[in-house]
């Protein structure tokens, strides 16, 4: 009996001694909470969410808060919570959105690990993408690529049964395919250049690249908008508008509503085409290279994940970032290859896109694909502030489409001031 | 003087103060603080998340002597001010002569007033699908008639008007309302009067309604102008300021330097410009005001 009390009295005590050690350990070290900012919605993110359960599970005294901020408001976003001193832990970061935040000291270096892991697993051009000055700054996640999408059925009922190659080539097929009303306005265009921003803008730079000549220099601080090359694409796109191939309220939209017969768009547009055009998505929506006269390329742009440098959580935030891009499920994929995936976005992981192999058969998947393989594939150059630069080189080039300036006028003018931003970058 | 009537003279002065601090402190918190934030910021070439390096009147002199497009920005604001204005007030104007004769007064300004309580990004993106070139309902329309359809928003020479008429379609309920309650406000005598002395509809009202009408037409005037140089959200959803800059006014051009290039010190120098100017209007606007007599509204 007196043994049985001893016994009782050990297991008690050593019950209330782990009890005693574990209560003062979890009172002096609160959850961890990282917080993430991408600009996915809940339901594109939902992949990415399980994950996040899953960590959490895996990681007691860890929580992870998702952040969806609107891809037009990301930087906004990111300025207010910093000067807040509230910023997020882990950023889905557009590229070229990176030399300001690093600038400034926002952004914290990978560890050396992750950094091996990277080289080895990405593609070339991601990681060239998330590389600034030299210095790899996270781990690519969404990947998109720029080529021509044509209507099938549009370009066989005019007679041709291959999309053009050549700038000629897409001049007479355009012309073969537009449809005019009675007033001779457009109502379905040879081709559509679109009427934002980025439309403009980006479809130049993969323009150049397929011309052979990189928009930007290699230092980042100059341009190449006064090379034959720029004037050739603008004066093209211009005489389009002249011949009434295009109109300038065709939008990359018409596309998808069968009101443009060809069209310059990336492959995460793959989804709302694939809904637009239903049953006859594979069948009527082909995938070619953009039409050039020179050696052929195009450009791509991607994301990548990064960490913010005020974050008190630096080693846990890239340590999940290395899980989300690393660890694989049974499908093969990773929590960010599946999300990509779902979306029909592509990524610089090989391993995923072997994964994808599958998913990505379908031919506009395949051209996209092959896109982003080949050589003439350049990622976007994460020049000083990009997105400022990218709305000036638009204005300039509508100029010359309107006919208020000539090309090459349009271009040097354009060349003067976007060198005078690219000279405020630090060195 | 006692020491119990000094308490009391203590105590009466501090209490409206007391009363006043709440306001007072929402004021300086809200109004003053901001405010004198944003004029350091505008001496500086802070960026938003770096450290602000003190500029002087840098800012200021690069958007008059640099910037290649601050000015034109202006210009279009200018622009979109004048057309506003000019076509929305005397629409509202007619309208409300019309409305006022009518017995079904109380639904047409119901009617008239929908726009108002309507989210302005709502109206944008409706109009932006009448307007639309290829498929807008307004373009289908004219060619029905055998007309050919303007580019209403891509064409260069057509966005800014299209952003003038939606404009001034946006603040014809307000506009009218108030031009009702002056037209309600004037005396019948005058109109019995002027008609005894055989002046028809036209001189009845060139001669009787709009002198009397004076007041309020200013003050819809003012209140317009006002509205229109600060426009902006029109702008944001149906053009992004293009074509060509065709459409960009100081405030999308101010918001696009903030966010969307990060330039806060630049962009609060441009603000405070387009604020002096809208108080350059605002005062000589009041100043005639007053000679108007409009202190009734």
């Amino acid at each position: 009996m007196i043994q049985t009390l001893r016994t009782l009295r050990f297991v008690l005590a050593t019950c209330l001694t782990l009890a005693g050690a574990v209560a003062p350990a979890s009172a002096a070290s609160p959850p961890t909470t990282l917080r993430v900012a991408a600009h996915y919605t809940a339901k594109q993110a939902a992949p990415l969410l399980a994950c996040f359960k899953r960590y959490e599970a895996a990681h007691p005294g860890l929580r992870i808060d998702y952040q969806q901020v609107s891809y037009r408001d990301y930087l906004q976003t990111v300025l207010i919570s910093r000067v807040g001193r509230s910023p997020a832990d882990i950023y889905n970061l557009y590229s070229i959105w990176a030399p300001q935040l690093i600038g400034v000291g926002a952004l914290d270096r990978p560890p050396p690990s992750l950094e091996r892991l990277v080289r080895a697993a990405y593609t070339p051009a991601t990681v060239q993408a998330a590389t600034i000055g030299g210095r790899l700054w996270g781990m690519p996640s969404a990947v998109s690529v720029y080529q021509l999408v044509y209507n099938r059925r549009m370009l066989a009922a005019a007679g041709y049964r291959a999309p053009p190659r050549t700038w000629a080539e897409l001049a007479t097929i355009g012309a073969a395919t537009v449809r005019r009303n009675r007033q001779g306005n457009v109502v379905r265009g040879g081709y559509a250049f679109g009427t934002t921003t980025a439309n403009i803008a980006h479809t130049f730079y993969a323009q150049m690249y397929a011309a052979g000549v990189p928009p930007f220099t290699a230092d980042g601080r100059g341009t190449n908008l006064r090379s034959p090359a720029a004037a050739r694409i603008v004066r093209e796109g211009a005489m389009l508008f002249r011949r009434g191939i295009t109109s300038h309220a065709m939008t990359v939209g018409n596309f998808a509503g069968r009101a443009a017969a060809m069209t310059v768009l990336a492959n995460w547009q793959k989804s709302a085409l694939a809904e637009a055009f239903g049953d006859r998505f594979s069948s009527e929506v082909g995938v070619a290279p953009i039409p050039t006269d020179g050696p052929g390329g195009t450009m791509i742009y991607s994301f990548f994940w990064g960490v913010e440098r005020a974050s008190p959580s630096r080693p846990q935030a890239w340590a999940l970032i290395r899980w989300l891009n690393e660890a694989r499920g049974r499908d093969g994929l990773t929590c960010t290859g599946r999300m990509l995936g779902g979306m029909g976005d592509l990524t610089g992981n090989r391993a995923d896109l072997a994964a994808m192999r599958g998913q990505l058969a379908d031919p506009f998947s395949r051209g996209f694909v092959a896109a982003l393989e080949a050589p003439g594939a350049r990622p976007q150059a994460n020049v000083w502030h990009a997105e400022e630069i990218d709305r000036l080189l638009r204005y300039y080039i509508e100029l010359a489409w309107y006919g208020r300036m000539s090309p090459p006028a349009a271009l040097a003018t354009a060349d003067r001031e976007i060198r005078a931003i690219l000279a405020e970058q630090p060195r | 003087m006692s020491a119990g009537s000094s308490s009391a003279f203590a105590a009466r002065g501090l209490a409206p103060y007391l009363f006043l601090a709440p306001a007072a402190l929402f004021a300086l918190v809200f109004l003053v603080g901001p405010l004198g934030f944003a004029l350091w910021v505008s001496t500086t070439d802070w960026n938003g998340i770096g450290a602000a390096r003190p500029v002087g009147w840098g800012n200021y002199r690069y958007l008059f002597e640099q910037d290649p497009f601050f000015m034109r920005s202006l210009l279009n604001t200018f622009l979109f001010a004048a057309g506003s204005l000019i076509v929305g007030v005397p629409l509202a104007l007619g309208i409300a002569v019309l409305i006022a004769r009518s017995r079904l007064q109380s639904m047409w300004r119901m009617l008239f007033w929908l726009p108002m309580i309507t989210n302005i990004v709502a109206i944008a993106y409706i109009w932006r699908f009448l307007l639309n070139d290829t498929n807008g309902l307004l373009n289908r329309a004219l060619d029905l008639l055998g007309l050919p359809g303007p580019d209403w928003l891509t064409g260069i020479n057509w966005a800014m008007p299209s952003l003038i008429m939606v404009s001034a379609w946006m603040t014809l309920g307000h506009n009218v309302l108030l031009f009702l309650a002056g037209l309600n406000e004037i005396d019948h005598s005058y109109h019995e009067a002027a008609e005894l002395d055989g002046a028809g509809p036209l001189r009845l009202f060139w001669h009787v309604t709009l002198p009397l009408l004076r007041p309020t037409l200013l003050f819809v005037t003012v209140t317009s102008l006002i509205t229109a140089l600060s426009s902006f959200a029109l702008m944001l959803v149906m053009t992004e300021g293009g074509p060509a800059r065709a459409t960009t006014v100081a405030g999308l051009y101010l918001y696009d330097m903030a966010f969307t290039d990060l330039r806060l010190g630049r962009a609060s120098a441009a603000a405070f410009v387009l604020a002096a100017i809208i108080l350059a209007f605002s005062l000589a606007q009041f100043r005639l005001l007053r000679r108007g007599g409009v202190e009734r509204h």
